[in-house]
Parts: structure tokens; sequence; C-alpha cells
């Protein structure tokens, strides 16, 4: 499993980190620090994960099965 | 027949009154519901309305075309400058990387000793009356010195700020400009004065908004003495008002839900997560506006430059597209967060962190000094159209 952050999309609503503080970090603006990033969800991670993504008021974080094609 | 305007349905709902209170979410749920667009033609330059979740997200995504030169459709021609909301483009990005390190949830963080000290003191202070009005004697004046901190000033200066500042704001939204100038000439001449003892004795600008601003440079050039004081200004606008009437709301809700209210106290941890739900149930703002500047087809919309775009953030909290039973609060609601109470796009509200803070101090620390209290019996409870505020809120409790 995959996660993406749309780096143009995010905002720095700061939801995500607040729901998977061992996933995702903060940056000093208040941004998720991993914007514009894919990699692949450590094991144990892919719950937090969804309720990051189920937090985005951006719609800016996806979970994918397969390492997108241009990774 | 159903009446159209440029073949959208057209509503006549006026939203800026008073009514009771939850009026407005009413309306604003039977608009949603009777077309997926509508024309509102009750203003002088009329507004279509954007009303569903995925709408009203889209829609503050379209920021490149689509500008703040309307920031409310239903007073597209507030005079009053601001910012950064009156910038677009890569000027508003700039003045945002100023700001957002001191509204960050890092930064905001730092407050919370603070932010805490501050509350407990003003509910210490109402405490023995056993009654108070909410809104007047707290929900107002908690948001009121904590900008003031903010600012790197004495939170004691609320004492005379708060009536600067509820002068201006009622007095602006009564259109009555007269008093708005004088009040504005006030706190104006108040912030200048902090800005220029910042500018002779400047703190750390990693800790001080205020001495940051004053040594910030966008493309090489200071920011202006006005443009700074347009910003406290601003910050002042967007933090009272709104923080006083989330909690007005938040507090109808949990005197009149027993149950919702024992939760928080069973397990106070809960308490952000009661917080973002009632963002997403009662949010105050319930529209924000832009203005079009390029045709735009809009998922079959047909917009033209200069059309005035209602993003009805009421509505998409609301729609039960998005959220199962939207009228019900639900403690732990999945993706609650994903309300748009706050905006969205790069316009979202600068101080989304520090009002949630706001208000989960308040919460933890009142119910752990007043966990029972009810409306006074009797009461009528009213709401302010336009940008929504309960004017009273009676609250008596056992002392």
């Amino acid at each position: 499993m995959y996660i993406t952050i749309d780096a143009d999309r995010c905002m720095g609503h700061g939801r995500c980190y607040a729901v998977a503080p061992d996933l995702l970090s903060d940056d000093e603006e208040g941004f998720v620090a991993e914007r514009g990033q894919r990699w692949e969800v450590p094991a144990g991670q892919v719950g937090p994960a969804q309720d990051a993504v189920d937090a985005c008021p951006e719609g800016a974080i996806a979970l994918v099965e397969n390492a997108p094609a241009d990774a | 027949m159903t009446e159209t305007h440029r073949g959208c349905p057209v509503s006549h709902t006026d939203y800026t009154g008073y009514a009771p209170i939850h009026e407005h979410y009413r309306l604003l749920d039977e608009d949603r519901e009777k077309a997926r667009f509508q024309y509102n033609d009750t203003t002088d330059r009329g507004y279509f309305m954007l009303q569903r979740y995925d709408d009203v997200q889209e829609g503050f995504q379209h920021h490149e075309t689509w500008t703040t030169a309307v920031r409310s459709a239903l007073r597209p021609g507030l005079g009053e400058p601001l910012l950064p909301q009156d910038l677009n483009g890569q000027q508003h990005v700039k003045l945002r990387r100023i700001l957002n390190q001191f509204f960050a949830p890092a930064a905001v963080r730092r407050m919370e000793p603070m932010a805490q000290q501050r509350c407990v003191e003003l509910i210490d202070e109402l405490k023995p009356a056993g009654r108070c009005d909410f809104v007047k004697e707290f929900a107002i004046r908690y948001p009121t010195d904590l900008f003031l901190a903010l600012l790197g000033l004495p939170v004691s200066d609320g004492d005379f700020f708060l009536g600067w500042s509820e002068e201006f704001f009622n007095a602006m939204l009564a259109g009555d400009t007269a008093v708005a100038a004088a009040a504005k000439k006030n706190i104006l001449e108040y912030f200048d004065e902090a800005v220029n003892e910042r500018r002779k004795n400047p703190r750390d600008p990693k800790e001080d908004m205020v001495s940051r601003l004053v040594e910030a440079r966008i493309d090489d050039e200071a920011l202006s003495q006005e443009d700074i004081l347009t910003i406290c200004l601003t910050l002042m606008l967007a933090g009272l008002d709104t923080t006083r009437s989330a909690l007005g709301y938040i507090y109808t809700h949990l005197a009149q839900n027993p149950t919702d209210r024992q939760a928080i106290l069973d397990d106070p941890s809960t308490i952000p997560n009661a917080v973002e739900e009632f963002l997403r149930l009662y949010p105050l703002v319930f529209q924000a506006g832009r203005e079009v500047q390029e045709p735009t087809d809009f998922n079959g919309l047909e917009l033209a430059p200069g059309d005035v775009v209602w993003l009805g953030i009421g509505q998409a909290n609301r729609d039960p597209r998005k959220f199962e039973d939207p009228e019900r609060f639900v403690l732990g609601r999945q993706g609650a967060s994903q309300h748009l109470a706050f905006g969205g796009g790069p316009h979202r509200c600068l101080g989304m962190h520090l009002a949630r803070l706001e208000l989960k101090v308040v919460l933890e620390e009142w119910h752990q000094r007043i966990p029972e209290y009810r409306i006074t019996p009797g009461t009528e409870l009213t709401e302010r159209g336009g940008q929504l505020t309960l004017p009273t809120l009676p609250l008596e409790w056992e002392v």
C-alpha cells in the first residue's frame, strides 16, 4: 500500500499528522512535512494512513495498492 | 414553472436577518436540496450558490480564476481592506508564508499554558455568581485576551480594547460608518503604538509576530506601517467574533444535550474530536464569496467574469451526500475534520489552529470547574444571520 500527498492541494489544515502522528509530521509553517512525496506505508500504519486520507478537507492524500508507474 | 436566471433556479432566501437559533441551518439545508446550483437575487449583485460538499470544496480550489475581490457573497461591497485576504496568487502566498509560522500547530502549542491560565482566571471570576451571560462575559473576552497576547500586548488591555473592537464590529455590520470609523481610529492608534514600540525594541522575530512583521521583506521590500496595521486589524476581525460565536453554539448544544456533555466529562481526551464535530455541525461563517475572473464552466454551471459565487460552507458541512445523519452530533465521527468550516484552498483560515486550541482549552477548563449548567429557563435564543452569532446566552449553575 502506497500513500501520496499532493503538494498543490495541501493547504496546511494539519488534520493528517494530527490523526497519524507516527506516519506524518508537521513543518514549521504547519504543512505536512511529507507533502509531494509518495512512499510505501509501513506495516501497522495502514489504519492511520486511511485516517489521514479521511481527515483531509482538501482531498490531497490518497492510498493506492501499487507503486505508481512513474515512481 | 420554476423561475430561472441564466438557466439557474432562483432562490429568494435572505440570509442576513435575525431568526430563532438554528433557523439559518434549516434554510441552508432547504436551499441545498432544491437544486444543485441556484441563483440568489436578494443582494444587489446576486450570487450563484454552490451548495454540495464536493462543489464547495472544488470551488475553494478554483483560486486561480475565482478571487477574493469578493470575500462574502452576502456583502460583496464590504469596503474594509483586509490582509492577507485581499491578496491573491503569489502575493498572497508570500504574505501567508510570513504569518503561517505564528499560527502553525507548533507555535500554537507554545501558547497553550498561557491560554489555560487566562481561561482559568476568567472562569474563576465568573463561577461564584452561579450565572452569567456566557456570550458577553466569557466567550468574547477570552479570544480578545489571547489576541492581545498574540500581538505581545498585555491581556489586561482587554478591559478597554474589547469595547473598541465590539463597537467597530457591530457598527461595521450595521453599516454605521461614522461610529465604525471612530472605533477603528482608536484601535489603529493602539496598534500603531505597539508596532512603533517593537520597531524601537525588537524582540525575537521567531517568537514575536509584530517583530517579524516589522523585519519581514517581500521581494526585498519591507511591509508598510499601514499594511502591518491592516494585518493586525484583520486578525482581530477574523478571530474574535468567530470564536465567541462558536462557543455560543457549542455551549447551547452541551446545555441542551446532557448525554454529549457527560461524554466529554467522562473522557476529556475526546474533546479535540468533539471540537471537530462541533465545527462541522455549527459553522459560523456559513458562506464565503468569490468573484469570477474568467469564463468558467463549473460542472455545467456557466459563469462569466464579474459573477459572484457563494461557497456554501454550512451547506457542505451538513450535506447528507458527504456526512451520514449530518444534523446529528457524532463524537468521533470518521472524517469529521473534512468539514469546510475554515474554508479551503490557499485562503483557508489562518487562525484555525489557534481557534481549535481556544475551543479545546475552554471545554477542558470549564467542565473541570463547572460541569453542570443550564440555559436560564424562559430564554428564547436568537441568532444573527450573515455571520452567525448568538447575541446572548444566559447560563446558570449551582454554587
